[in-house]
């Protein structure tokens, strides 16, 4: 505030500040005046100091009295069937009715704990949840799946008993094909694919999620396929679409079965009657689905017609060949949802959420170890000159054809030689049966069983003459149904038969024959996926002892430069399954194909 | 599987009624209506309420009660469209919610917590039910004779929790 002295000298009281000092102090001229007039000339100093007269500023704390906004979602009730059945209890710790016990009277922390300890020394059940897939957007569907009680729960709510205590990654798979209306599970041969489909799509037949069925699986694969669903669902309703005409389309109207099995080639002859009777079905799970990975073969065309709410595929080799064969089977699952455009790193990302593959290693700590040896072998003399001979004239001829050398040529090449490398063409010497021979003397005599596999009907059939000390048995698909139904009886059954001699069309897919312990690649297919499949026909839940898998490969030969590019497929498929860094080239090219004899491809002519 | 509306005759076993505090977002309440299998029936969700300085500061120790009882427990309650037998809650302080409802409210905790004279033991579970209203014990035990054959009282506060958690992450 501004003093005003300085216009005010004396500090005669006046309007604004007033200001005194000590008269030995100030520094102004003093002029002293009689005491008896001084009251009248000085007015005593008045401190007026003015108070700012502002209304006070209030501070306002709302009290919280406003009710926050409520989201509400409501969900279908799903009636709670009567139980007709015995119900399966994992470990549990729920109570049943009557087991309520008064809290103790824990006056002292030990009485209690005890107690707690008592509670929680029970083994912890597992506790698996069905989590909503990443295509379920909108909010209420995904708190559906998230406020559902555990898998464990609902099955046994449900009353559903199995025969076998799944494991816990079957579980997993339970709950991961549930809620999904596209799915690929993709598990290692022999971890239980259909036990886990089974069992999903009969819980959902439970739940009344489902009501409509079809399980599509290879000709072969139908008897095993109703054998699981009585395994593992017994009261589900299953009928196989076969026969004549007439009947298969008596058995596509039935109504009122959840369940219906048919091959391949049934869903390709009857495509147009299944249109024509305008059937829908809730859920289609393909078994094998690699079958449908040629998008523009009329079986994958197919399948694909076939009207439907939930598509599942089931298979252990997702990716055969090449990137393309997945995208084939997602054209079944989810269509457009893959690419050929993509990279296998990309394709990996996006199949991410739909496929689920597990391997043994990984999920099966106590399954038996399998053990891989590669027997290399030396032609036989003979052999060797009958191999140089072919191959010196194959690669000539196909020199000489030049631009007209064609893929086909040089597969017939191929084929001629991997034979010589099984059998001499001349003499029918062969290195590789010598040491099948001496390995099957052992096996025999331990009382233990073996499977040969081949690519060649005619080699087995040899094979079988030459093996039948050892009561050796066929499986391939010149065969009947019924006559390899019985192979398979005599080989489990008969202690007399230890070998089983199969081609790998036929006998790689779907049969459980976990109780061999020796396999034998007699001579090696085109892809490690369907050497991996027959590998576990043994090697797979319930094998007993440890497998023991020998690939038979003959040294210096085209059977060894095969062997390299299989590597190579093998990096592929688990990059894109994995998402891992690229991937070398995917498949055997023309360029592959040609370079094993070091010859280059001819250049096509622009159309 | 997916979202319907209920029918009006199904009478929901049990309801289970929590907070979540989420730092980023503020306080959000849930409560799962459950049916006898321990299935879901309705969810009811809160927007997250967050609480200023100075309110902390004004309500004290009575904020939580306050908060969890009056503003989000009988908001959610007052949302069911089902009545429940009976309400559980894992949260002490929820059970101010009472005097705010006719439902009996009980709280659930963990076996391993020193019990009230009134408590009884289920499963892993340690329920407490309203000392004030003993008519209510007799309806509390029969409610839950049911649902513990086929849940874990404890469990379904966390499917509770980790349906806030999905609904903070859209």
């Amino acid at each position: 505030m501004e003093d005003r002295l300085s216009q005010n000298p004396l500090g005669f009281a006046a309007p604004g500040r007033m200001r005194s000092w000590h008269l030995a102090q100030c520094p102004l001229p003093v002029v002293h005046v009689l005491p008896a007039i001084a009251p009248r000339l000085f007015r005593p100093a008045h401190l007026r100091l003015p108070i700012d007269s502002a209304t006070p500023h209030v501070v306002r704390v709302p009290l919280i009295d406003q009710r926050p906004a409520v989201q509400s979602y409501q969900f279908r009730h799903a009636p709670v069937p009567p139980a007709p059945w015995q119900t399966i209890v994992p470990p549990a710790t729920h109570v049943r009715a009557g087991d309520f016990s008064p809290a103790p009277n824990c006056a002292s922390a030990a009485s209690c704990a005890s107690a707690a300890d008592r509670a929680s020394a029970a083994p912890k059940p597992k506790r698996t949840r069905i989590l909503p897939p990443r295509d379920v957007v909108k909010m209420g569907e995904r708190f559906f799946f998230l406020l559902q009680p555990n898998l464990e729960t609902i099955l046994e709510t449900s009353h559903l008993e199995f025969p076998r205590q799944p494991f816990p990654f079957q579980f997993d798979g339970m709950a991961f094909l549930m809620p999904r209306h596209g799915a690929v599970l993709a598990d290692e041969m022999g971890l239980g694919k259909s036990m886990q489909a089974i069992s999903s799509l009969r819980l959902l037949v439970r739940l009344g999620e489902v009501r409509r069925v079809l399980v599509i699986c290879p000709k072969g694969l139908v008897s095993n396929w109703t054998r699981e669903i009585a395994d593992w669902a017994p009261e589900l309703l299953v009928a196989v679409v076969e026969g004549d005409p007439q009947r298969r389309r008596w058995q596509w109207a039935l109504e009122d079965v959840p369940v219906k099995v048919a091959n391949y080639e049934v869903v390709v002859r009857d495509r147009e009657l299944v249109a024509e009777l305008g059937l829908s079905f809730d859920l289609v799970v393909i078994d094998e689905a690699q079958r449908i990975k040629n998008r523009s073969s009329h079986t994958s065309q197919a399948v694909r017609s076939l009207s439907r709410n939930r598509s599942w595929a089931l298979t252990g080799t997702p990716v055969e060949n090449s990137a393309e064969d997945l995208v084939g089977i997602f054209e079944f699952v989810a269509p457009g949802h893959l690419s050929d455009s993509m990279s296998p790193r990309a394709m990996g990302a996006a199949a991410a959420d739909h496929v689920l593959r597990r391997t043994k290693d990984r999920v099966l700590k106590d399954l038996p170890p399998r053990l891989n040896r590669d027997e290399r072998i030396e032609l036989t003399a003979e052999q060797r000159e009958t191999y140089r001979r072919a191959e010196e004239e194959g690669v000539l001829r196909l020199s000489k054809m030049g631009q007209g050398a064609a893929i086909q040529h040089v597969f017939e090449l191929i084929l001629r030689l991997k034979q010589i490398c099984n059998f001499d063409t001349a003499t029918g010497e062969s290195a590789k049966l010598e040491c099948l021979e001496a390995e099957l003397d052992e096996i025999h005599a331990s009382g233990r069983k073996s499977l040969v596999f081949s690519q060649w009907v005619e080699t087995i059939g040899r094979l079988r003459g030459k093996l039948s000390r050892f009561g050796a048995l066929e499986y391939h698909g010149g065969m009947s149904t019924a006559a390899r139904d019985e192979a398979i009886e005599r080989f489990k059954n008969d202690p007399r038969h230890s070998v089983l001699l199969l081609s790998y069309g036929a006998g790689a897919v779907g049969l459980n024959l976990q109780f061999s312990q020796y396999v034998f690649l007699f001579d090696r297919w085109w892809n490690p996926a369907v050497e991996d499949q027959a590998i576990n026909r043994a090697h797979r839940i319930g094998a007993v002892g440890a497998v023991t898998v020998t690939r038979f490969l003959s040294v210096d030969t085209i059977e060894e430069r095969i062997d390299e590019v299989l590597r190579q497929k093998r990096d592929l498929s688990d990059t894109i399954l994995s998402q891992a860094e690229s991937a070398p080239i995917a498949g055997l090219t023309q360029s592959d194909l040609f370079a094993l004899f070091q010859l280059v491809p001819p250049q096509r002519s622009a159309a | 599987m997916g979202q319907h509306t209920v029918e009006p005759s199904i009478t929901a076993a049990c309801g289970f009624l929590t907070a979540v505090d989420s730092p980023s977002h503020g306080l959000f309440g849930g409560y799962l209506l459950v049916d006898m299998a321990g299935r879901p029936l309705e969810f009811h969700c809160t927007a997250p309420l967050k609480v200023s300085r100075a309110q902390q500061i004004l309500y004290g120790a009575t904020l939580h009660s306050h908060l969890h009882g009056q503003q989000i427990g009988a908001t959610l309650l007052a949302e069911g469209t089902l009545q429940p037998q009976v309400v559980l809650t894992d949260l002490e302080s929820m059970l101010h919610v009472r005097p705010h409802t006719k439902l009996p409210v009980a709280l659930v905790v963990r076996r391993d917590t020193p019990p009230t004279a009134s408590s009884f033991y289920v499963g892993t579970a340690c329920v407490s039910p309203p000392s004030d209203h003993p008519e209510h014990a007799s309806q509390l035990r029969a409610a839950i004779e049911t649902l513990v054959a086929s849940v874990d009282l404890c469990e379904p506060f966390e499917r509770i929790r980790a349906a806030i958690e999905e609904a903070q992450r859209h």
